[in-house]
């Protein structure tokens, strides 16, 4: 029972080429227009500031571009002007930039009343007009470029500080980060091993912003007056040409275009160079991509039937041939773990793809109409009416700006509906979800989770379709709220006897709801049928897998260890936990949260205790307290007879191995960081832990970033990273719950093979009982900061306390 | 409490102008007295006059006692004699104020119009051939120097077709309020319109054209196509709903910019807006003419600003209260 399933995105398509181009051609331009003004000046016989011939001469073979009113060559002035120009702009960006990052750095690390103070103060500075104080500093502190790029640079911090701040911020919450302090690195290990470098590919067109904002912001002072006397720029050149007011004879042609021009290229240059740098903008869906090849022939007289459904991604093939039928008022449920292609297929029926996407045969069927083979204006009378969707995350899927009722309202309009019809349909789809009338009126982000989600399920019912699709439909959700939902979609697919294609990777929940399953392999249907006959006899190994992962509530327990006898190990006494007590929190109107009441736990070495409790109950707290990153706001706690402290004997391993190491680390570097940190040498007991975490210890795998690694690799290098100091106590907060059901297993043996193997003692953080129950010996389950029931695993169906009873009932068959 | 923030957000803004506008004259290198006199008048001075003159403007007292003194002054409405002028800096800068105003006003609606129009188009066709050539022109147009382009139009709409006159804002020849008055006025505004719009365009055409194809690839969106939504529908009434919000803040933060550009432009066309000041007050070293244009110019753009602040809320429900 997964809370936070796969990403359902498509493969990411690769950049288009066309962009990158657009930035060799800046880089082009300025290195040119760099290495003109450069060498010009040295291959010109004249100096720009001596007069050389007639004023106002026309171009002449000597003089190609002719001369000003006193008689300088203004190819030499133009040379030479560049010089200042460009140099001023880069010499700006590059003070400005370092500025803005060590003090944004500096700021979001320090935090409290620090930050507050930069923060308003750079919102303050960034109010003023920038031109009107640019010009009244300039006049103030004289005309020469160095002031000029002083007050620059004084001026220019200020935006990217902004960016950088806030980036930095989001880093300085990271898991890594976290991890790292938690190994005991020092503010200074943290921010120039993991924050730099992350801040980096931000910084970049920071420096290329400023540069841009500074030349031209340089070419008006001058252009208004202020420019130096001496070293002339393009800008101090065109306030000559507009004195003499060149622009009203021929010398237009040569006097204001070339300076102008100039200007405009190298500015043109970099904001090329910038263009798309930081831009994540990920594809959307197209709404009815085309089938490329064959339809299939329809078999068989159910409501809904696919056949033969192939698809890829570019070259790579997403669904292989899948096969699919369900009876009217039936519920298919439809297994498979991350890249099974699982939501490729429910959004191939509703013929909404990505771009990339490309459908090469295969044919869809609801009723009589061929989906696949629908002309495109055909489809959006299928969609919602037909067929309606319920999406994961329902978070995103409501637009965040129109109210909830417009958007169901919306719903039923669209398929011929009047308004006032709609209206009267909404108040009733309202009732029907459960949810109270008056809410639609709300924005959706006034709504909790498992509201927004009974919305999307509304939007879905709206037009009356026979057939509902749920992708997902409790992903994100809390253990409990999930429940809920899942019974609402039960309830109303029978009352309205709907046909329900339902999507998950959670097998024991759609075994006990779904009286088919389907189950999909990388595009490939490979096993199906009844959930009872599936398990009894699976007609596939994959089947068989899945199955086995299963750890039901009851029976035996799958670890059953000796009543551990070793020493006492972890103490918490009495421990609380508020958050926002600060005066900077409450001066930002942050209200306090007691995130953890005096709670009381014990652990013995070689013992495996469950931290239970949904989300937000403060299990997290608790183990950062332990860990010695939370300061607690009363209470003790004891790791091994000592201070809880970072890089302690207490080590911890993250939820998602995708956020707690840094995917540009090397697995070398990643696993020797608490030694690194230690000032140990980390040689040999690199390797050796690596063995230990069941990985390969040659140099190829020590030589790989992590990013090239999958979630399974990537969670045992963290265990690597976790044992590597050779702590008495692990940490391990929800390890198994961003693993595909078979990987878990594997985890969970790997972490009972070092425990017995160094007496670890072990905290277990987890939002599934189930589990708990199998891997734990003893059991505290914690409910709004509070543990409110402590005690072996074998007895938690005994629990007395409502809530437990209430996750018991959650999960139980 | 919230409106006590915005408030108190406000008023740092206008304290740190009026800080910057104090200490300028004490910080800068050189006599303070420079900054207040006329160098020939200074000239002539002995130091006893010099001493008097500082006692009479205060500047013998404590700093902050001068503070208060200055930020009182400025509160009334006193912000100095210009010297080029020979008139109260208020008052000169109140005379010249609305000619910029109408300056900004007109480029500030058409380049948004235009900017957002064309920006939601591209979006549409993202990627292609035409979106990179669109790309590179806007971003080529962004980058050129105001003045320069209000320069090339003089060149070819005055000096070279005689269209358009280049000079000043009224027309000398013809009587106030006549038609011919009005037409006068109506030329001598196109060009540095034109000018001014077409830099503060590209700006709009890049915000609006991310911020839709951000829009287009959120999951309301398919999620509205799933409904049975008609395109058309999609694009308008989801993605550009959401996408007109980041265009609207970047058009209002981007209006002391358009601001500075405005000043810029006037010089060229000798307007005679708040921008001919400036180059007034730098060719007479008229410092308090310089700090006067300075404060009007934040005083504007915070009004543009709480304009923005108090405008968004209708646009988005999420900070509604």
């Amino acid at each position: 029972m997964s809370s936070i399933a796969e990403p359902s995105s498509p493969p990411p398509r690769r950049a288009t080429p066309s962009l990158s181009a657009v930035q060799w051609t800046g880089v082009g331009m300025l290195s040119v227009l760099i290495a003109i003004v450069t060498l010009g000046p040295m291959v010109l016989p004249f100096d720009p500031g001596e007069s050389v011939c007639p004023p106002f001469s026309r171009p002449s073979l000597p003089h190609p571009l002719g001369c000003n009113d006193v008689g300088q060559d203004l190819l030499a002035g133009i040379l030479s002007g560049g010089r200042i120009s460009l140099a001023v702009g880069l010499v700006t960006a590059l003070v400005a930039t370092a500025l803005a990052t060590v003090i944004a750095i500096g700021s979001a690390w320090r935090g409290g009343f620090v930050d507050i103070a930069v923060m308003r103060f750079v919102d303050a500075v960034m109010a003023l007009p920038f031109l009107p104080l640019v010009v009244v500093l300039s006049a103030f502190f004289g005309a020469s470029y160095t002031v000029q790029i002083g007050i620059l640079c004084l001026v220019l911090w200020t935006q990217p500080l902004r960016e950088l701040r806030a980036q930095a911020l989001n880093l300085r919450r990271a898991d890594y980060t976290d991890a790292a302090r938690a190994m005991g690195a020092s503010a200074w290990y943290v921010t120039t091993r993991h924050i730099l470098p992350e801040l980096v590919p931000l910084i970049v067109p920071q420096f290329i912003r400023i540069a841009h904002a500074a030349i031209l912001t340089e070419s008006a002072l001058s252009f208004l007056g202020l420019g130096d006397p001496i070293a002339k720029s393009w800008g101090t050149i065109l306030f000559h040409a507009n004195a003499r007011t060149a622009f009203l004879t021929d010398a237009w042609l040569w006097w204001v275009m070339p300076p102008g021009l100039l200007i405009a290229l190298s500015v043109l240059g970099l904001a090329l160079l910038g263009h798309g740098i930081g831009d994540r903008l990920q594809d959307g869906t197209v709404s009815g991509t085309e089938r490329d090849g064959d339809a299939a022939p329809r078999l068989g007289d159910a409501l809904v039937e696919a056949r033969d459904v192939t698809l890829s991604y570019g070259e790579a093939r997403a669904l292989h041939g899948v096969a699919l039928s369900i009876p009217k008022g039936e519920t298919l449920g439809l297994i498979g773990e991350s890249g099974s292609g699982k939501s490729t297929l429910a959004m191939t029926m509703l013929r909404l793809l990505p771009p990339a996407a490309r459908v090469e045969r295969g044919s869809a069927w609801v009723g009589e109409d061929d989906l696949l083979g629908l002309p495109k204006a055909a489809l959006r009378h299928v969609r919602g009416r037909r067929i309606g969707l319920v999406p994961q995350a329902a978070m995103n899927a409501l637009n965040p700006v129109r109210s909830v009722g417009s958007q169901i309202a919306e719903a039923v309009r669209v398929h011929g509906a009047t308004r006032a019809e709609a209206t009267a349909r909404a108040a009733e789809l309202m009732r029907l979800v459960s949810l109270p009338e008056d809410r639609l009126s709300a924005h959706p982000h006034t709504l909790s989770g498992g509201m927004r989600q009974r919305v999307a399920i509304a939007i879905a019912l709206a037009a009356e379709p026979e057939v509902l699709i749920a992708d997902e439909p409790t992903t994100g959700l809390d253990v409990l709220v999930q429940e809920s939902i899942l019974d609402l979609l039960q309830d109303l697919s029978a009352r309205l006897g709907l046909t329900v294609l339902f999507i998950t990777h959670d097998l024991p929940m759609i075994a006990r709801r779904a009286g088919r399953l389907l189950i999909l392999q990388d595009g490939r249907v490979v096993d199906e049928g009844a959930p009872t006959d599936l398990a009894r006899a699976p007609g596939h190994v994959h089947t068989q897998a899945l199955f086995d992962a299963i750890l039901p509530l009851r029976g035996s327990k799958r670890w059953d260890r000796d009543i551990p006898s070793g020493a006492p190990l972890l103490e918490v006494q009495e421990v609380s936990v508020t958050f926002g007590t600060g005066l900077p929190d409450r001066l930002r109107g942050v209200r306090p949260v007691q995130a953890l009441r005096e709670a009381t736990i014990r652990l013995r070495a070689g013992e495996v205790l469950g931290l239970v409790g949904g989300s937000g109950s403060g299990k997290t707290t608790l183990a950062r307290a332990v860990l010695g990153l939370q300061p607690m706001t009363g209470g003790r706690i004891e790791v091994a007879g000592g201070a809880p402290r970072p890089g302690g004997p207490a080590t911890m391993i993250f939820q998602d191995p995708y956020q707690s190491m840094r995917p540009a680390m090397r697995v070398r570097d990643v696993v020797a960081e608490p030694l690194t940190i230690r000032g140990m040498p980390p040689e040999g007991k690199v390797r050796q832990a690596l063995s230990s975490a069941g990985l390969p210890s040659d140099d190829a795998l020590l030589d790989r970033r992590l990013g090239s690694l999958s979630g399974g690799q990537r969670q045992r290098v963290a265990v690597a990273r976790a044992i590597v100091a050779a702590p008495k106590l692990l940490v391990a907060d929800e390890p198994t719950s961003m693993l595909d059901q078979s990987l878990r297993a594997e985890l969970l043996a790997l972490l009972e093979r070092l425990r017995a193997e160094h007496e670890l003692g072990i905290l277990f953080i987890t939002h599934d009982l189930a589990l708990a129950r199998h891997f734990c010996d003893r059991i505290a389950v914690m409910c709004e900061g509070e543990i409110i029931e402590t005690g072996a695993a074998d007895a938690i169906l005994e629990a007395a306390h409502p809530y437990t009873r209430d996750l018991i009932k959650a999960v139980d068959a | 409490m919230v409106w006590a923030k915005t408030a108190a957000a406000y008023l740092a803004v206008v304290l740190i102008a009026l800080t910057i506008n104090f200490a300028l004259p004490r910080l800068a290198p050189g006599d303070p007295l420079s900054f207040l006199l006329p160098e020939d008048v200074l000239a002539e001075m002995t130091e006893a006059d010099q001493t008097a003159v500082l006692a009479e403007f205060g500047l013998d007292r404590p700093i902050p006692v001068q503070f208060v003194d200055y930020a009182i002054g400025v509160l009334t409405g006193d912000l100095g004699t210009s010297v080029s002028y020979g008139a109260p800096v208020w008052r000169v800068v109140a005379d010249h104020l609305p000619w910029t105003l109408l300056l900004m006003g007109w480029s500030l609606a058409l380049s948004t119009l235009l900017g957002t129009a064309l920006g939601v188009m591209a979006a549409r066709h993202r990627g292609g051939t035409r979106d990179i050539g669109a790309t590179v022109v806007v971003l080529f147009l962004g980058s050129a120097p105001v003045f320069w382009i209000a320069m090339l139009l003089i060149t070819v709409f005055s000096a070279r077709l005689g269209w358009l006159p280049s000079f000043g804002a009224v027309p000398l020849t013809a009587f106030p309020g006549s038609p011919g008055y009005l037409w006068g006025i109506v030329e001598r505004l196109i060009m540095p319109v034109t000018a001014l719009t077409i830099v503060q365009t590209a700006g709009v055409w890049l915000t609006a054209r991310s911020s839709m194809a951000v829009a287009l690839a959120r999951d309301y969106v398919t999620f509205a196509h799933a409904k049975g939504v008609p395109e058309g529908q999609v694009f308008w009434r989801h993605a550009l709903r959401t996408a007109i919000l980041p265009i609207y803040t970047n058009v209002m933060i981007g209006v002391g910019g358009l601001l500075g550009g405005a000043l810029v432009v006037e010089t060229v066309f000798s307007y005679p807006g708040v921008g001919t000041l400036i180059v007034a007050g730098v060719e007479a070293r008229d410092y308090n003419l310089l700090q006067g244009v300075f404060l009007v110019a934040t005083l504007s753009v915070i009004a543009a600003n709480l304009v923005a602040d108090l405008t968004y809320p209708f646009l988005d429900p999420r900070v509604r209260r």
